[in-house]
């Protein structure tokens, strides 16, 4: 009886032992692979079309599983501020080709290649590409011409096929009229700061991912600062036009009654006149920071 | 058909007493994982992957009851040698088989509705409610059902002329080419001569084509599926499964049991 107990306790030490140093072992190993910072992201298999067929009838789940795979990645990525994102495209590539009507790769996913770096992986041409095979296998989803509309008209810089994407995607019965109107607008000024704060706007209010909207956040900010900023530059002119000569304090705005007060960033820092008077932000203002980066 | 009826409910009986329905654990733990873990590592597919996840797992675990004890059916019974008992006695061989196949394709309902109930939980636990689209699912389900019923109906047919082993790979091997049936058709575009294409041609209607019983996808986005196909897709499996089982029946009866 006592050798069995002796048994049982040894048993249970072994278990508990064993288990603590495997797990003990394989923090260390986690370690000290971080340590190699090796890349771990390569797809062993690049053809969709293989994949497609490996995954017999289970093809969409596998497809959700390589966007949730793309989504680490570029959380991943994101996290240890690496900006090589070449892994991007042949994830989304095979995710869309296994399942086609996986409209949130389309549109998240052309984000995260559109954006310029450090946010995106800078390949607007693969976000056009992606967006293009989505209105194909879901031509009714109007959404993706928003999204389309977007890469042209930021990433581009191509304001007349932006303006197409809008007026293609404005035909569908259930587009809202801006999509119209933004197609007409951007077609007539190409870029202005009033069409960017709108689109903005538009992915604010709409995304549900927390990691777009606040990328849409710091987008309105800083186009907030930079329609801010052009209008002290008017102001500053009237009061050189009154005055005669350039202001070179802000506060000289306000107490020829052309501000109601000082005026200040969207983070409370006031606006300054730098060089030439011209408005600019504070120096201590985080925005300086943001806006250098997203120059 | 009192008799069929009879082996039907003792297979049935003897199914859970195998603890075949034991995998319905397995699967609710996979689902609550699944609803949790989804919404914190991927964007804009919750429910989207709820519903494909669980419809694969329906047909994995669907699969793998099938062929392996639709394989098991009748080899067990004669490694036990009860089928000889239950042979002396009034009973056909083929309502044998069909008591067999029917018993299996009861566990298998009862297996997969349980399965769609699990389904449905996990999606209300991360929608909080259930959308008319969401009845679509129940369409899904049916089709693997019907699935599961000609893997089954394949099965019976091998195990009746080769051993356990072997039927087993013929199962899974006629799956894997059914699935691709559908691709055999469409190779037009490769380079291959007109004869051999026939023949592949004829092969791809021979082969129970699985595609027709996938619309896994379509649900998965909440998209509708049309009536008629799934009035075909049932009247394929009624009438490929009567060919299957009037096959295995036929070889059953010819068989040598000594």
């Amino acid at each position: 009886m006592k050798r069995m107990l002796i048994k049982r306790v040894a048993l249970g030490l072994v278990l508990v032992l064993g288990l603590a140093g495997v797990w003990q072992l394989q923090r260390k190993i986690d370690t000290q692979r971080e340590r190699l910072h090796e890349e771990r992201d390569e797809l062993v298999l690049r053809s969709p079309k293989l994949i497609q067929r490996m995954s017999l009838e289970y093809a969409p789940l596998v497809g959700a599983m390589y966007w949730t795979r793309a989504v680490q990645y570029y959380g991943e990525k994101h996290r240890l501020h690496k900006e090589n994102l070449e892994e991007l495209w042949p994830l989304l590539d095979i995710a869309t080709t296994l399942d086609p009507n996986l409209i949130a790769a389309y549109r998240f996913g052309s984000t995260f290649l559109s954006d310029a770096p450090p946010r995106g992986a800078g390949d607007p041409d693969h976000a056009v590409e992606l967006l293009r095979r989505g209105l194909q296998a879901n031509p009714d989803f109007w959404r993706l011409y928003q999204d389309m509309g977007n890469v042209y008209y930021f990433d581009k810089k191509d304001y007349p096929r932006a303006a197409k994407a809008f007026e293609e995607g404005s035909k569908n019965p259930q587009a809202p009229i801006w999509m119209k109107v933004m197609a007409a607008k951007i077609a007539a000024d190409g870029e202005s700061l009033e069409t960017s704060y709108f689109l903005w706007r538009e992915v604010f209010q709409t995304a549900q991912d927390p990691q777009i909207k606040k990328n849409a956040e710091l987008h309105l900010r800083l186009v907030k600062v930079d329609l801010d900023l052009r209008q002290l530059n008017l102001l500053a002119d009237e009061y050189e036009r009154r005055t005669g000569r350039r202001a070179t304090k802000m506060s000289e705005l306000v107490q020829a009654g052309l501000l109601p007060r000082m005026p200040g960033d969207p983070d409370g820092y006031p606006y300054v006149l730098g060089e030439g008077g011209k408005a600019e932000l504070n120096l201590n203002s985080p925005m300086l920071e943001e806006k250098l980066m997203n120059k | 058909m009192k008799n069929v009826w009879t082996v039907a409910a003792n297979t049935f009986r003897e199914a859970v007493r195998d603890r075949v329905l034991y995998n319905l654990v397995f699967f609710a733990l996979l689902m609550m994982g699944a609803a949790i873990l989804v919404g914190q590592i991927s964007i804009g597919i919750e429910d989207s992957v709820i519903v494909s996840l669980g419809l694969t797992a329906i047909s994995v675990i669907g699969l793998f009851i099938a062929v392996f004890i639709g394989v098991g059916l009748v080899s067990k019974e004669m490694d036990k040698r009860t089928l000889y008992a239950l042979l002396a006695k009034p009973v056909e061989r083929w309502e044998f088989l069909l008591g067999k196949f029917f018993g299996l394709v009861m566990t298998l309902t009862v297996n997969t509705a349980a399965m769609a109930v699990g389904l449905y939980l996990a999606l209300w636990t991360v929608k909080h409610t259930l959308e008319r689209s969401d009845a679509w699912v129940l369409v899904a389900v049916y089709l693997i059902l019907l699935k599961l019923v000609l893997i089954v109906a394949l099965a019976l047919l091998f195990s009746c002329f080769t051993t356990p082993f072997l039927a087993i790979l013929f199962t899974a091997g006629i799956y894997v080419a059914g699935v691709f049936a559908g691709a055999l058709r469409t190779m037009q575009a490769v380079d291959i001569s007109a004869r051999p294409m026939t023949l592949l041609k004829g092969i791809s209607y021979l082969l129970p084509n699985f595609e027709n019983f996938n619309v896994m996808g379509a649900v998965a986005h909440g998209r509708g599926v049309p009536g008629a196909l799934v009035g075909q897709a049932t009247l394929y499996a009624v009438c490929y499964g009567a060919v299957v089982l009037a096959g295995a029946a036929a070889i059953f009866s010819r068989r040598n049991l000594k």
